[in-house]
């Protein structure tokens, strides 16, 4: 077992969840003695996070035994957000009750079957993730990629590629898909393998219905385990809106995989606010029966015009509202406030980032008012940046706007920092 | 597992089906009346009272075209009554009702609170503020810069959950759940009315909760609630364009006329606080049909009949 020891300010933004609790453990002295050889301790609290990304904690104490005779076990969750899908919190206390198993000598094979025989569901409960019917992507002007699918954790994600040569990710926002890159990726094929996923929630990957499975996190997490899946290195990442929020943060947790970070329209917002015209559409977009995917994008956008086959290519995914939950959770997970859940984590991701020294491009559409801090805040963050790339008429969708423009000079950009 | 069943001498009094959601693992019941389409009203009680507690209020909500919700917090009433101390905390219940809000989609909601229903059910609406319509708030607090002398005082506040010796009256002769409404009742309520308050809690052991939220008031920095009700305190401006009613009963002395004065001060576009005389701590019990008709009155007014 992995113990880490969690910082305060992160804990603080946290509520401690009883989801175990053993008062016996003197029943079998020898348990008791093997776990506390295995923390340490025979009084106190070792925390691990799961595979989940979840931090959960064992509490011994010892009531006079003269070894740990009280053992329990909380999840740790975003405090004023409701727990995580049950089945993960299932699986990864199973994990731990292996590990207990192993270190206690209480056969983790017994565990394990008895877990089976039980018939503990540790996968998503039948119905609760919806797929988009293949034939609503039939036909979509411009975006002929034959689609890929990976499994993460039980959901299909999907990402189209194209070119040879190291990864080039390129990472959409709300509430779009790889759609949106287009009219980029022949551009950027040239200078590398473009790969570009669709976000769980989104596109052609698979739509959870539960509020709950959409965090910060857990899209954070998805991504990460879709790049060790596809083994990917050496990776330029092109990331644009929450792609960026994703994107910026996964090259904080694992700056190896990374070469150079091209941003455009976004930012890694922690807890100092928001601009007005964000706090508009998150207000907007909570109180929608049914995003209108297609006119949000035609109205964020400054020069380009969608033809009527485009705008609807944007629609493709989302058939009802039952499967925009993710698409319309997506602003409110944008931390703005100091306690939201996110904040600790990019504070800690600005601080990795502001050390790394990658090559960064930035390309900013000038009429987007969400993002317009952003720009400054990356710039001030990323000092070895190149000057960033203004481009006039263009809006948050600098992808539809610019893009082939902003792709043509991405690659020079690639071909001069190798 | 299903909801355990009512007992028959209580549907007279409680006529309304009983509906439930999982919420952080646990099961929440509540009462959802009226058409689907109608604005959610949220009908949210505090210690030691459940959705029973708004018997009033749900016919005339309805008839006037509201949705009429009233959950019961995990510990109280229909929902499960965890045995463990941890599950109760104010962050636990904030993040229930959070569940509640997003499972059932409610949008352009109202939160009606008092006593602990202030400041759960406020704290939830804080983190689903865009979706939030409406406050009505009565005889509760949202601050920890204001201390009720009921709170401080040891006779019987501070005696009645102090540590070992709150278990032996809380829990072992059940004061405040079994005794609390009826004592402070200002009408005088009936044998039967107060069991429907206090029959949710007849099994031994089944009420934490009605000791967890004594200690959970925050009066001092780092007592248990205290950063959760600090928190809830600093977004209060998040509220400046949700419209706000105060009602209050100034005979309560738990939460006496200052502490609607001081909500006031934190809400300054707060309509109120509106008094209601002839009502003690739980004036849902004591003049229900009034408030009732003072909250419907509100809701029209400033966001527009359902029909």
């Amino acid at each position: 077992m992995n113990w880490i020891v969690p910082e305060p300010e992160e804990l603080s933004c946290l509520r401690g969840d009883p989801l175990l609790w053993e008062q016996e453990l003197d029943v079998r002295p020898g348990v008791a003695e093997a776990l506390e050889r295995a923390v340490g301790q025979r009084a106190g609290q070792v925390f691990w996070r799961s595979d989940h990304d979840h931090l959960y904690s064992l509490q011994l104490a010892d009531l006079g035994a003269g070894r740990p005779s009280m053992a329990r076990v909380f999840g740790w969750w975003d405090r004023w957000e409701p727990r995580p899908p049950e089945h993960q919190i299932d699986a990864d206390l199973m994990a731990f009750l292996l590990w207990v198993a192993e270190t206690a000598d209480l056969g983790p094979v017994y565990v394990s079957q008895v877990a089976q025989r039980a018939g503990i569901p540790f996968g998503w409960p039948a119905g609760s993730v919806l797929r988009t019917p293949e034939e609503r992507f039939a036909a979509l002007p411009g975006f002929s990629y034959e689609p890929k699918f990976v499994e993460i954790e039980g959901l299909r994600m999907a990402y189209v590629e194209a070119g040879a040569g190291d990864p080039i990710l390129m990472l959409h926002g709300e509430p779009a898909w790889g759609y949106l890159y287009r009219h980029m990726i022949p551009h950027l094929a040239a200078a590398g393998r473009a790969v570009v996923p669709d976000l769980i929630g989104f596109g052609r990957s698979d739509k959870p219905c539960a509020c709950n499975a959409y965090t910060y996190r857990s899209h954070a997490r998805w991504l990460r385990k879709l790049l060790v899946a596809l083994g990917l290195e050496r990776i330029t990442l092109v990331c644009q809106g929450w792609g960026g929020l994703l994107g910026l943060r996964l090259v904080g947790q694992m700056p190896e995989r990374f070469a150079r970070v091209v941003a455009m329209n976004t930012g890694l917002p922690h807890g100092d606010g928001c601009a007005e015209a964000f706090r508009r559409w998150r207000s907007f977009s909570q109180r929608q029966d049914f995003l209108d995917v297609a006119k949000l994008v035609r109205n964020s956008l400054g020069r380009a015009r969608l033809t009527d086959a485009e705008a609807s290519a944007y629609q493709a995914p989302f058939p009802s509202r039952e499967y925009q939950t993710g698409a319309i959770i997506f602003p409110r997970l944008v931390p703005t406030y100091k306690d939201d859940p996110g904040v600790y984590e990019n504070r800690k991701t600005i601080e990795r980032l502001r050390g790394l020294g990658l090559p960064v491009f930035l390309a900013w559409g000038e009429e987007d008012p969400i993002t317009r801090e952003g720009e400054a805040m990356l710039r001030a963050l990323f000092r070895n940046a190149s000057p960033t790339l203004w481009v006039p008429r263009a809006g948050h969708f600098v992808q539809e706007d610019a893009g082939e423009e902003i792709a043509v000079k991405i690659r020079d950009w690639m071909w001069s920092h190798p | 597992m299903e909801l355990r069943a009512k007992p028959p001498w209580l549907e007279r009094l409680f006529p309304w089906k009983q509906h439930s959601r999982i919420v952080n693992g646990r099961r929440m019941a509540f009462i959802d009346e009226g058409e689907r389409a109608g604005r959610p009203v949220l009908l949210l009680s505090g210690n030691p009272t459940w959705g029973y507690l708004y018997r009033d209020f749900i016919e005339p909500l309805v008839s006037a075209g509201y949705r009429a919700i009233a959950p019961d917090w995990i510990g109280t009433g229909y929902s499960d009554h965890p045995r463990v101390d941890a599950a109760l905390t104010l962050a636990h219940h904030i993040a229930d009702l959070v569940s509640l809000l997003d499972q059932l989609d409610l949008r352009g909601f109202v939160i009606v609170g008092q006593d602990w229903g202030g400041p759960q059910g406020i704290g939830a609406a804080l983190r689903r503020i865009d979706r939030l319509g409406a406050v009505v708030l009565m005889n509760t607090w949202l601050f920890t810069d204001l201390i009720s002398k009921f709170h401080a005082s040891p006779k019987p506040w501070t005696t009645w959950h102090a540590p070992i010796i709150g278990q032996y009256f809380m829990k072992r002769h059940k004061v405040l759940s079994h005794n609390g409404p009826r004592a402070v009742s200002r009408r005088g309520i009936t044998e039967i009315e107060a069991r429907a308050y206090h029959h949710v809690y007849d099994e031994p052991d089944s009420d934490h909760v009605v000791l967890t939220w004594p200690r959970t008031i925050p009066m001092r920095e780092n007592d248990r609630g205290w950063l959760d009700m600090r928190a809830i305190q600093n977004r209060l401006p998040d509220l400046a364009n949700t419209p706000v009613l105060l009602l209050w009963a100034p005979e309560d002395n738990v939460f006496p006329l200052e502490f609607g004065r001081r909500l006031k001060e934190l809400l300054p576009h707060a309509e109120g606080p509106l008094t209601f005389d002839r009502a003690r701590h739980f004036l849902q019990d004591d003049r229900g049909p009034d408030l009732a008709a003072a909250i419907l009155e509100f809701l029209n007014r400033r966001l527009g009949a359902p029909r």
